[in-house]
């Protein structure tokens, strides 16, 4: 609970800040709106459907965010459990390894 | 009391730290035969972006340009309250501290995105999506760097990992820890070889459509997560708040401070790299050898 | 005067270089060595240096810039002439004292005008139809690397963006951030030979690559120390026939030699990602990427 408040507090101070200060505001004209491409014109507005390059790098990632939330409880008693809780460990991150071993090969990690 | 105590030490520890670190910025120079500035040049830059109006541009995401600057430097702040400043007293006493830091961490990832994504211009959207993709392997070093050190202290616990080295430091017989979790700092703070969200080739990326008090805000939040992401570090490796004479807070201060120039000079020299090439090093590099330091440390644990 | 002001008075000038024909080698000079801050962008600066003759179909541009930069705001010219970073300093002081500074340049009118049709007004019916907040929306197409059917994001760039060389103006599709179409529309400015100086090509690499300090020694006559510089550049990118790639230009200006011929440069940009481009065209001098340009243009 003292937690969530802590972090509560700080949030709030900060956005407090950020709305303070962003009140510090000209009228922007139409020409000073513009994007900025070096003097160029965009053709459309910049959001869209944007190709993300590294999507199939995500799925992978997220294995190895799952693999984070055992390393949790396996951290506070691997002292106690000695040796089993390395080799149990070790087992868990070869299998993710032969993961990248296999991203590598299909080229997950170029941009494309 | 104690916690408004802590609470003030907090919010100094960030304003005098993120001093220090914009003047670090501007002695690094010294290091390529350049001019320094005096310790008052922060200050003056600050004040110049502040006197400089905002603007808005097209269409943009009203809520998120105003509110992404602040995100950031409450997830700063928020890190930062995990250190223990003396042996036992953090603002945030939990036994799961490293796991309330490495939220602040990751979340890092969405303020940055959310300011380059709010703007609707096309180089700070580059500069969003390109350090969510780098972003989030290194998510991965840094987990693994942080439970290294939560091995021998049995403990999630930052209270637990300061104690845990009272004898030796984890510097020492966790060698490689320091150099993967700079990586993660200068991530953090998007600095030098790790920028890839504010970069030169996207004209300053997420922040190229910035002006006035937003960018002040920006580069201040920048700067207090080099504070926290240093205290952290300081914490995790060199022992904290321990050390002979000096109060607790003292010698964090002094463990931040070094830690801080250190990311800043790294910052300032080593080049970076395209995203397709980091993205393939961060995978290919620097996962298997954050594997390699896991094991190392577990074995001299035990 | 505010206390807030006298404050920022002090502060290096914060300005964002606009470089026209001749103008290349003194302006990087001119940052190199002197207190002032050269802003990556007009957002963030607070005076625009114009520096040598920008051609009058440029006019435009040059005004979109300027009116980019936030007012209050000053423009400076400068021909060359001794003691222009007091004139910077001083209108920084102006500006800090309270001066209003320069107008906008353009009529304040939107891209498109609002048409008042469609649930939003945008001049059209549903999510793609029309003209949503003064601009058309990104159509999708196929993509040159994986085939995928995203968005296509067209713009031009340039000519005084600060990544690009001066003069250079190009009309790229991106997809994400992969280029997959690449006109020149505008070649680079003709720049005297000075520009073609090793350590000043070498420099900008150096900052495209995210080492303004040892670009800027390297201009000032010292060794560029870095780490990985050479290292960080993809071996292959932008190969050209008989000049190498840019990793090996790069060396070779570090080394004081100046590479050759640039022609199909700008055929090598296509499926690169934006970085990469950057880089590839910084590799090659400003004379030689001028030919290359004029031969496609």
């Amino acid at each position: 609970m003292a937690t969530l408040l802590v972090i509560a507090f700080w949030t709030a101070a900060s956005v407090a800040l950020a709305l303070a200060l962003s009140r510090l505001q000209n009228r922007t004209s139409a020409p000073q709106a513009a994007p900025f491409l070096g003097g160029g014109t965009p053709d459309t507005h910049a959001w869209q459907r944007y190709h993300f390059r590294a999507y199939t790098m995500t799925l992978l990632f997220i294995a190895f965010e799952m693999e984070m939330m055992f390393m949790y409880p396996w951290a506070v008693v691997f002292v106690s459990e000695g040796l089993k809780a390395m080799a149990e460990m070790g087992m868990f991150l070869t299998i993710l390894a032969v993961g990248i071993l296999y991203g590598w090969r299909e080229g997950v990690f170029r941009w494309e | 009391m104690t916690t408004a105590l802590l609470v003030l030490t907090l919010a100094s520890t960030l304003a005098v730290g993120a001093w220090l670190g914009a003047w670090f910025d501007r002695l690094a120079p010294l290091l390529y035969g350049g001019r320094a500035a005096g310790p008052l040049a922060p200050l003056r830059a600050g004040a110049a972006a502040l006197l400089r109006p905002r603007i808005e541009t097209e269409a943009p995401d009203r809520m998120n340009a105003r509110l992404a600057p602040g995100w950031y430097l409450a997830l700063a702040a928020a890190g930062l309250s995990v250190v223990p400043f003396a042996p036992g007293a953090a603002l945030i006493e939990t036994p799961v501290g490293i796991v309330v830091w490495g939220s602040c961490e990751a979340l890092t990832i969405v303020a940055v995105f959310l300011h380059g994504w709010s703007p609707n211009a096309p180089f700070p959207l580059i500069g969003a999506y390109r350090y969510a993709a780098i972003g989030l392997p290194v998510m991965l070093p840094s987990m693994f760097v942080l439970i290294a050190a939560a091995l021998p202290a049995e403990s999630l616990s930052f209270t637990a990992i300061v104690e845990s080295q009272r004898e030796v430091w984890n510097i020492v017989r966790q060698p490689l820890g320091l150099p993967l979790f700079l990586i993660v700092g200068l991530t953090l703070t998007l600095r030098g070889p790790m920028d890839f969200a504010d970069a030169a080739d996207i004209a300053g990326g997420t922040s190229a459509e910035d002006s006035g008090p937003g960018r002040a805000l920006w580069q201040g939040a920048r700067l207090a997560m080099l504070v926290s992401f240093s205290a952290v570090a300081a914490t995790t490796f060199l022992g904290g708040p321990l050390g002979p004479a000096l109060p607790g807070p003292v010698w964090l201060w002094i463990k931040t401070a070094a830690i801080m120039a250190l990311t800043v000079a790294v910052g300032h020299g080593v080049a970076r790299t395209t995203p397709s090439r980091m993205l393939t090093i961060l995978w290919v590099v620097l996962l298997p050898l954050s594997f390699v330091h896991l094991l190392v440390s577990g074995v001299l644990a035990l | 005067m505010s206390w807030l002001a006298r404050l920022a008075a002090g502060a290096p000038a914060p300005v964002y270089p606009v470089i026209g024909e001749g103008a290349q080698p003194r302006v990087e000079r001119l940052f190199a060595s002197a207190a002032l801050e050269r802003a990556q962008s007009p957002r963030a600066a607070a005076l625009l240096l114009v520096s040598g003759n920008i051609p009058e179909a440029h006019r435009e541009a040059l005004d979109r810039v300027h009116d980019q930069v936030p007012r209050p705001r000053l423009g400076l010219h400068w021909e060359g002439d001794d003691g222009i970073e007091e004139r910077l300093l001083d209108a920084w002081r102006t500006l800090c004292a309270g001066a209003t500074g320069d107008a906008d340049r353009l009529p304040d009118e939107p891209p498109n005008p609002w048409e008042g049709e469609g649930d939003f007004g945008q001049g059209g019916e549903g999510m793609m139809g029309g003209v949503p907040y003064g601009r058309p929306m990104a159509m999708t197409g196929e993509d040159v690397r994986d085939g995928l059917e995203l968005d296509r994001y067209t713009a031009r760039v340039g000519p005084f963006a600060p990544m690009l060389p001066p003069g250079l103006v190009l009309e790229v599709t991106l997809q994400g951030d992969v280029i997959v179409a690449c006109d020149v529309l505008s070649p680079p400015y003709p720049q005297p030979e000075d520009a073609d100086d090793p350590a000043l090509c070498a420099a900008r690499m150096l900052r495209l690559l995210g080492l303004p300090g040892p670009a800027d020694r390297l201009i000032r006559g010292g060794a560029a120390h870095a780490i990985g510089a050479r290292r960080a550049i993809p071996r292959g990118l932008g190969r050209l026939e008989n000049a190498g790639d840019a990793r090996m230009r790069f060396a070779d200006a570090l080394r004081g030699r100046n590479g050759g011929a640039a022609d199909g440069i700008f055929d090598t940009l296509i499926g690169l990602e934006w970085s990469e481009a950057a880089l590839a065209l910084a590799s090659v001098t400003p004379s030689a990427l001028r030919q290359a340009a004029l031969e496609v243009a």
